[in-house]
């Protein structure tokens, strides 16, 4: 329902919008020319354009405008699929969807098999001329087997007759297929397929684990055919199957063929056993044209129009089926793009666009239970709150070596069992957060361990890099003595230190920290020591006349002019950072959103990788327009100057 | 503006088209493999006798887990994933991926998948409680991770109490040298050989086999694949088997193999030694009635994927 509410009213905001924009070009005067700004200005129609194209494309490809609107279609695809499914194998011995027979195929394929191996035999220098003349007969009589399996008048009768019965068989079932009642089911049949409906549930998320923190996948068409069209579609995959099933048992052998074959088999048998060791390669090259004959012997080789009618038979039950599909053909066509429900043994799935490109739907039910604290994802909530003693701050911050330092020793228990505790060991406690003071909230989960990685790394880049910059950008020594390290290092991707990380760092936050590091490092190098040179030469010999000392010129003079360039580069190395921060949480992750990501991978967690990008994308968008903030703030002059 | 809606249209459509194309198949058997895993059939994969038997050409892909395995298997890029791990299957078709298990590969001891504890951490099958609360590298949805619940039944410690991080095999053995981590769970003669030099297995070969832990790798095939050419299924699985008779024969070209799996003669013939290689039969009685089919069933596996005809009995 609401899926069809959002669809409509994406819909129509979309053309109104578009109506709008094109009205409001008729009668809008603009005096701009071509190339004048101003003409880019106002516009809020056309980004509801964009944002709901994207969002009826996302509706469209998952599927969820088919789930919205037809609900029951699901499940009568897959009682289209099983027929598909049963009939794969008939269809794929028949130019139905291929170009030729299989028959056709097999015998150019193996023709050109026997072909190669008499070249390699020919040629090979391991055989005497002897052992080539016995082997190319060997291939000749494999090569007159094919033949007798061609013969329309070799062909048994028995064969005849069963290709007949199940073609009989097939037309039968295409007759019943039309009738209205088909497949005749008796009303206890019925209500027992009316029970079972409900106990499987509807199609996507249904039912939702909840307390047991466990985010299974619940993508689910449902099998049971729920409507009588479907139920028709259901009955005659079964009975295709048989069909099926009967054909690939069948082997078009008749008496001549086995003859021929035993005796081919036999001879090459004892030639091989009368080869010495020496004669290896002879004796692998019987071993490989017994094979040959043996694939002919399996494959379904018929005679080019013993099948014909059975041929037909089919092509009238497909032709039939589809009609009988009728409107369902159209919404499998127009509303599950790139891709189809599939049928597979006991279950259907949705295979292609559905499949990787989870409903909106479903995503958004699984947001909102992820965002349960009790359910999260690996018992970690992805964004929650903890109460942590202030102790704990305390212990982080003071070092553990002030203990140390201080005189005498450390408590030391007494012969009855007891610990006296001495001022050393008070210390110690203070230094280590071991005492309790009041509790504070602390934010913790997924989000919040990405966020801060990727906030220290982007904190340490701008304390060392900015001075750096600025330094670099004044002074000769330290433009040329870090000018190499600093060139060979930046263009290097992030990623590449990845492998050594673990080795060098750890499996901690260091690495991680380190990798997003790296990236802002170089990144806010280049935009300090470009703002810093950037300076006019006018404004600091300005400053420098009114007596400015050194300190005062960068304070006033070089650090604001450079601030703007600086800034950038920090927006910059936040969008880097970012897309570095999966790949870092990839390594060894036990939190963060690149962690979730990368478990829910393994156990093909759709939905929940959307989320994880989702949540990727809005993070960005929330530090970069915090970002604008900051620089509208610090930087009103920009541009203005 | 006509423009650009008709590029953005056009673009839609192809994405349409491309996607279901993807799926067609080609004239040709592709199979996907793991290095470092040797099997007596690589000798044939070495000298092509698979597209001798097969008739046609058979291209063989390397992976690194079995999860990209079925991956690459939905998008339509491989027929046939050899030597996958029962665990990726398992999620696979619990994610109702049209995929089919049609044989068993082998079986192994912890040979080939265990877990390590690092000898400066002091942890045994003794004391293994006192990994509670330490971290412990653990490769999630493959087969290790159910060696490790395995083995952490058996030795009496609460996986819920460990801080369980996420890590390839590779990297698993590179933090546990580096001291990160007291204990990795990994597979692949390489990653272990790294993994026991600085620790010890937590249980020996024999103790895992004692407690019933198993690990099997399976073939597995694309149902349209299995649809389509049941004959040359039939085959592959049938060439699969004589490489097993003529290695429990004694008669496998060891140079070969290991130039295949990319190890040295050593190593593998150590890493082959955990390994077992079923007869026909006996793949047929673990699939119906044996080990496999006690697999599937504690791990809830949904029914009617495991298909039986293919063996060459």
């Amino acid at each position: 329902m609401f899926t069809q509410i959002v669809t409509i009213l994406i819909i129509v905001s979309i053309v109104g919008c578009i109506l709008y924009g094109r009205r409001l070009v008729k009668t809008e005067k603009i005096d701009a020319v071509f190339g004048n700004p101003e003409r880019a200005k106002g516009g809020t129609h056309w980004i509801i354009v964009g944002s709901s194209a994207i969002l009826l494309i996302w509706l469209y490809y998952s599927w969820d405008i088919a789930k919205g609107f037809y609900p029951k279609s699901a499940n009568e695809l897959c009682q289209v699929a099983k027929i598909n499914e049963s009939l794969m194998g008939l269809k794929y011995q028949f130019p139905i969807e291929e170009r030729e027979f299989k028959s056709t195929s097999v015998i150019k394929i193996e023709n050109e098999n026997l072909k190669k191996i008499t070249i390699e035999i020919q040629n090979s220098p391991d055989l005497n001329n002897q052992q080539k003349l016995k082997l190319v007969g060997f291939i000749k009589k494999t090569s007159q087997l094919i033949p007798l399996l061609t013969n329309d008048s070799l062909m048994e009768t028995n064969t005849k007759i069963k290709i007949k019965e199940m073609t009989d068989e097939l037309r039968l079932l295409s007759t019943n297929f039309q009738k209205k009642d088909y497949p005749f089911e008796t009303e206890l049949e019925k209500n027992e397929r009316q029970e079972a409906i409900i106990k499987e549930g509807g199609w996507g998320i249904t039912t939702v684990q909840s307390g047991t923190g466990s985010i299974e996948n619940t993508m689910e068409v449902p099998l049971i055919p729920s409507t009588n069209k479907g139920l028709k579609f259901d009955a005659a995959a079964k009975e295709l199957k048989l069909i099926n099933d009967k054909f690939f048992k069948l082997k078009n052998h008749n008496p001549q063929f086995k003859i021929s074959i035993k005796q081919l088999k036999e001879n090459i048998k004892t030639y091989r056993n009368n080869l010495s060791e020496s004669d290896e390669s002879a004796s692998t090259y019987a071993k490989n044209i017994v094979k040959i004959a043996r694939r002919i012997e399996f494959a379904s080789i018929y005679p080019p129009t013993a099948l014909d009618e059975m041929q037909d038979a089919i092509i009238e039950f497909d032709n039939l089926q589809k009609k009988e599909q009728g409107g369902l053909r159209l919404i499998d066509m127009l509303l599950f793009p790139a891709g189809t429900i599939v049928a597979s043994g006991p279950s259907c799935s949705e295979q292609g666009s559905g499949r990787w490109l989870p409903k909106p739907s479903d995503t958004f039910n699984k947001f909102i239970l992820m965002s349960k604290p009790s359910v999260g994802y690996k018992n970690i909530p992805l964004l929650w709150i903890d109460m942590m003693d202030v102790s704990k701050i305390i212990g982080f911050i003071l070092p553990d070596w002030i203990a140390d330092i201080l005189p005498g020793e450390y408590p030391v228990h007494s012969k009855d069992g007891i610990v006296k505790q001495n001022f050393k060991g008070q210390v110690l406690k203070v230094v280590t957060g071991d005492f309790k003071l009041f509790k504070i909230p602390v934010p913790y989960g997924h989000i919040w361990d990405s966020f801060m990685r990727v906030f220290l790394g982007l904190i340490f880049g701008i304390l060392i890099g900015v001075p750096l910059g600025l330094f670099m950008g004044l002074n000769r020594f330290a433009k040329g003595f870090f000018d190499p390290l600093i060139e060979l290092y930046r263009p290097v991707p992030p990623l590449a230190w990845a492998p050594l990380i673990i080795s060098v760092l750890g499996i901690d936050n260091t690495g991680k920290v380190f990798l997003l590091f790296m990236v802002s490092l170089s990144i806010m190098i280049i935009s300090a020591r470009a703002g810093a040179s950037g300076t006019q030469l006018s404004k600091i010999h300005a400053a420098h006349s009114l007596g400015a000392s050194k300190k005062q010129i960068l304070r006033y003079v070089i650090f604001p002019n450079s601030l703007p360039e600086i800034l950038t580069g920090i927006r910059v190395a936040v969008g880097m950072c970012w897309g570095t921060l999966v790949a870092a949480e990839f390594l060894a992750g036990t939190t963060g959103i690149g962690f979730v990501e990368n478990v829910a991978k393994k156990y093909f967690q759709y939905e929940v990788i959307w989320i994880t990008i989702f949540i990727m994308g809005m993070l960005g968008l929330l530090f970069d327009v915090t970002l604008r903030k900051i620089i509208d703030k610090t930087i009103p002059w920009r541009g203005k100057g | 503006m006509k423009k650009i809606i008709s590029f953005i249209l056009g673009g839609l459509a192809a994405l349409t088209m491309s996607i279901s194309v993807a799926n067609s198949a080609a004239n040709e058997v592709r199979v996907a493999y793991f290095l470092e895993w040797p099997s007596p059939n690589l000798e044939d994969m070495q000298k092509k006798a698979f597209a001798k038997a097969l008739g046609v050409p058979v291209k063989w892909t390397n992976f690194t887990n079995g999860g990209a395995m079925t991956d690459a298997m939905l998008a339509g890029d491989i027929d046939i994933s050899y030597s996958q791990g029962l665990v990726p299957f398992i999620n696979a078709v619990k994610s109702k991926a049209p995929i089919k298990l049609v044989d068993i590969a082998m079986e192994y001891g912890m040979g080939g998948t265990t877990c390590v504890t690092s000898n400066a951490s002091g942890i045994t099958k003794a004391n293994a409680t006192e990994l509670e609360g330490k971290k412990v590298a653990v490769p999630l949805g493959t087969m290790a991770e159910y060696v490790f619940d395995e083995s952490m039944k058996v030795v009496g410690a609460d996986r819920k109490k460990m801080d369980i991080i996420q890590m390839d095999p590779e990297e698993g053995a590179a933090a546990l040298v580096s001291g990160d981590v007291v204990m990795a769970c990994l597979f692949g003669g390489n990653s272990i050989k790294a993994a026991t030099a600085v620790g010890t297995r937590l249980l020996t070969v024999d103790e895992a086999r004692a407690a019933g832990i198993l690990g099997i790798d399976i073939t597995s095939v694309t149902d349209k694949f299995m649809k389509e050419n049941p004959g040359m299924l039939r085959t592959f699985i049938e060439v699969t088997h004589e490489a097993n008779a003529r290695y429990r024969a004694g008669k496998s070209d060891m140079n070969a193999m290991s130039k295949a799996s990319e190890m040295k003669v050593s190593d593998m013939k150590e890493t082959l030694g955990g390994f077992k290689f079923l007869t026909p039969e006996e793949t047929k009685k673990s699939m119906e009635s044996g080990n496999l089919d006690a697999f599937l069933k504690g791990m809830g596996t949904p029914g009617g994927n495991v298909d039986t005809s293919f063996l060459p009995l």
